[in-house]
């Protein structure tokens, strides 16, 4: 305690006396560093160069930042409180909403009814050939790859502005991500259901049908209901390139600086997302309990 | 299967007759239920379809340019080959290939930056904002909720607003990654810090330590291997999000892909994809590989 | 001197603690006994203040300690150092890392969480473990060990805390009974050795009377006996544990010749 800093309790006098031959004695417990650290400062300083160059490629400057954040704090402001503007651009606001909603419902249906083939095809237990397999798999990885605003850039400029190509982007983007769901469930279905159905004199189908089906089913309607939650968010953003949606409103908001309007778009975006959150996970623990 | 007299086939028959009414009831109960929710889902599907103004005659009329669109992007439209596909002609199919490398480049280091500087900014959120270690109600209430608007609030939207106040480039991109890397990181450093073991912290505060070292000494090292795990798994997202972040003026690659594809530059719009796809590949494969070791590291 | 006046704990409705006066000399090894559930833990744990007292209060040679916060409730804590029952080590980091964990209140944070722990300090850490015959153990992980040398480098800690007072809230009663006795020695040879008061739950009355040299008994949190060992007759016993009486006087180890 306090009296134990000024005078040397036992302990640590008989201890500094011993300080040379503890240290030959331990001579790994004296060391800086030990093996373990030693890697971690290697990896902190190769992190730290990557930082560095980073700093220098991408013209971070404290000066720049420091401005910026001056605005930034000044557009914070200017966000209170959040509010419409006029109550037709309200109902506008809300129509695109539903919009956006409309986008991921119809994206991530279609994209979960392309899937279900493409990851039967891709699924170790399932697929026809190994090969098929193979470039199944590969497919679903180089969609996987690319984001869904991409996509909906290339379909605006397939089938022109608007919602529908907003539904495609949701869905091309969604094909990737569910097959390669699909294809796991179906990858980890329980052996002895199938085995039953093959000793049964079950063919191929009917092992898929009754012995695999019956069982990925419910773990695929949860995988459908997440990405739909998960879509809700993507299909916000969209419409910044033209896809439909709440996107092109906010990104007009902003680009004309009308941030009371921007405040609002961005609560009633949180408010949705929310919302479907709640019913998403409710309906998914209601699967997952039978 | 032995051909007994018609009367103790009748006798089954009857002793079966309310089993197989009920499976039959039973069956058809859950036939019933089945169809009201196939009901449900087209009734929506209906409903969606009006409200997003999709109409079936669209995609009949439409169909014919999508195959003509990926069919341009796959053939060449200049240099000696013009009009074979574009894999015959590599050097005129990548021109640009130095200055898209490059941007690339900067598309994993903006991907880096805000990965590095969120997964910092997140560790810190977690700690502060677990329910287990917080060090104050208050302070814990505000860092929660902060942590779910970062995270909530796609990092795209973040870009368009920092690309007003800090000017164009990849500045606001990596701001807008590191806010959501941030929001994304802290809900999970939260969850891992909330399950960790209490008996390390209980040992390190009855030593007297402040909370910064008991943080430090008895949490951080329990939830190392996790926080690892999900930061790696961030940065694969965070160079997808990286690819498009110049859709909007913050830098990266996307920025000269919206051109391409604006422009109608087919040859460059598919070399570009392939390029991302190639990297996206890449970056996932060796994250995947290192978070593979971490866990074996983590169970020896 | 440690004094408890009228210390108490309630949770809920339930009283755990129920006004426990208490005075520790400097220098003794006082054993808490009782069946489980009757207060020790709470009681030791509202010493380091590990456990808020409900009311009551803790005086240290006449220093209020009830009420202390922030670094003068740092300070309380690093001068009363506790020895769990589950060891409640890192056991990620190093035994020396966990040893000098001990030494966090002697320094500032940056030199602690940068891992530049001072000479002086691991000399230190490496001296208590010298002395509970574990040196040689200061590079492994705390996880990778047995829970008798686990809880041989939570003294070490206790040790390096340079502590007023050790508590020891049920340090044996994970451990078989050869740790159970080499950890029990330990505590014994630390309290002679430099005059720590060593304050111990134990649930063993065989362990307790053969190490310690005052015996408190506590029932459903209030003080029911307190005395030398050997004033703990049967009938006491009885009267402690109830039921529990039989099993508390078998379950001791038998004492086996441990070197020193």
């Amino acid at each position: 305690m306090s009296g134990a800093a000024s005078s040397p309790t036992p302990l640590r006098a008989a201890a500094l006396a011993r300080v040379p031959a503890l240290r030959a004695a331990h001579p790994g417990a004296f060391r800086r560093l030990g093996p373990g650290q030693r890697l971690a400062l290697a990896l902190l300083l190769g992190g730290t160069l990557l930082l560095g160059l980073g700093i220098w490629r991408l013209e971070i400057a404290p000066a720049r930042l420091l401005a910026g954040l001056g605005d930034l704090a000044h557009f914070v402001t200017l966000m209170l409180p959040p509010d419409p503007g006029s109550w037709a651009q309200f109902r506008g606001i809300l129509a695109a909403l539903a919009e956006t909603l409309a986008i991921a419902f119809l994206g991530t249906l279609l994209a979960a009814v392309i899937a279900l083939p493409l990851g039967l095809l891709a699924a170790r237990n399932a697929t026809l050939h190994a090969l098929v397999r193979f470039a199944a798999r590969r497919l679903l990885d180089g969609i996987r790859g690319i984001d869904a605003l991409i996509w909906a850039l290339i379909w605006v400029s397939v089938v022109g502005l608007g919602p529908f190509a907003g539904v495609l982007a949701i869905m091309t983007s969604d094909i990737g991500t569910f097959g390669k769901l699909f294809s796991e469930a179906i990858e980890a279905a329980d052996r002895r259901p199938q085995e039953g159905v093959v000793a049964a004199g079950g063919s191929g189908v009917a092992r898929l049908r009754y012995g695999v089906l019956p069982q990925v089913l419910p773990v695929m309607a949860g995988q459908v209901l997440y990405l739909f939650e998960s879509n809700t968010r993507s299909s916000t953003i969209i419409g910044i390139v033209g896809a439909g949606g709440i996107g092109l409103t906010l990104a007009e908001m902003i680009r004309t600086l009308e941030w009371q309007s921007v405040s609002c778009i961005v609560l009633l975006i949180l408010l949705m997302v929310a919302a479907i959150d709640q019913l998403s996970s409710r309906l998914r623990r209601r699967l997952a309990g039978g | 299967m032995s051909h007994g007299g018609a009367r103790p086939q009748r006798e089954a028959e009857a002793r079966l007759a309310p089993l197989a009414g009920a499976w039959r009831s039973h069956r058809r109960q859950r036939r019933r239920r089945a169809l009201l929710a196939a009901g449900l889902v087209l009734a929506l599907l209906w409903l969606a379809a009006w409200v997003a103004q999709v109409d079936p005659r669209l995609i009949w009329s439409k169909g014919g340019n999508v195959f003509g669109y990926f069919d341009r992007l796959l053939t060449l439209e200049g240099g000696a080959e013009a009009g074979a596909r574009v894999w015959h002609d590599p050097a005129e199919w990548f021109w640009g290939w130095r200055r898209w490398l490059r941007l690339l480049g900067d598309t994993l280091l903006m991907a880096y930056l805000g990965t590095l500087f969120g997964a910092l900014g997140g560790l810190l959120g977690g700690l502060l904002a677990a329910g287990n270690i917080g060090p104050g109600r208050a302070l814990r209430w505000t860092v929660t909720r902060g942590l779910e608007v970062c995270r909530t609030v796609p990092d795209i939207v973040f870009a368009l607003v920092f690309v007003i106040a800090f000017g164009l480039g990849p500045l606001p991109g990596v701001l807008a990654l590191t806010i959501h890397t941030l929001g994304a990181l802290g809900k999970q450093v939260t969850e891992l810090v909330e399950n960790v073991d209490m008996r390390p912290v209980e040992g390190v505060v009855a030593t007297g330590a402040a909370w910064p070292q008991m943080a430090g000494f008895a949490v951080v090292p329990q939830v190392l291997p996790g926080f690892l795990g999900y930061a790696l798994l961030r940065f694969e997202i965070n160079v997808r999000s990286a690819a498009v972040l110049g859709f909007v003026g913050a830098g990266g690659i996307g920025q000269d892909l919206i051109e391409a594809i604006r422009k109608f530059y087919y040859n460059d719009v598919a070399a570009l994809l392939v390029l991302i796809i190639l990297t996206v590949v890449l970056i996932d494969a060796v994250t995947s590989r290192l978070r593979f070791r971490l866990l074996e590291g983590h169970a020896a | 001197m440690l004094e408890l006046q009228g210390l108490t704990r309630r949770f809920g409705a339930a009283t755990a603690v129920d006004a426990v006066d208490l005075r520790v000399p400097e220098g003794q090894m006082l054993g808490i006994i009782g069946r489980s559930g009757a207060g020790k833990s709470t009681l030791l744990r509202m010493i380091n203040r590990l456990t808020e007292p409900s009311a009551g209060r803790i005086l240290h040679h006449g220093r209020d300690v009830t009420a202390l916060r922030g670094a003068a409730l740092r300070g309380w804590r690093t001068g009363c150092a506790m020895i769990f029952q589950q060891f409640n080590l890192v056991p990620r980091l190093d035994v020396l890392t966990n040893v000098l964990l001990g030494r966090l209140n002697h320094l500032p944070a940056w030199r602690s969480l940068s891992g530049a722990w001072p000479e002086a300090d691991r000399a230190m850490a490496l001296s208590a473990l010298e002395q509970l015959d574990i040196a040689g153990l200061a590079g492994q992980r705390a996880g990778s060990l047995s829970g008798g040398q686990q809880q041989r480098v939570a003294i070490a800690r206790a040790l390096v805390q340079e502590p007023a007072i050790i508590l020891a809230d049920e340090p044996v009663a994970s451990l078989d009974p050869r740790n159970a006795m080499l950890v029990m020695d330990a505590l014994a040879d630390i309290n002679r050795r430099y005059g720590i008061p060593v304050l111990v739950n134990i649930h063993s009355l065989d362990l307790a009377r053969s190490h310690c040299e005052r015996l408190v008994g506590l029932a459903a949190g209030r003080l029911v006996f307190d005395g030398p060992p050997e004033a703990l007759t049967e009938e006491a016993a009885r009267r402690l544990y109830g039921l529990e009486a039989a099993e508390a006087a078998a379950a001791p180890p038998q004492r086996v010749p441990v070197a020193a």
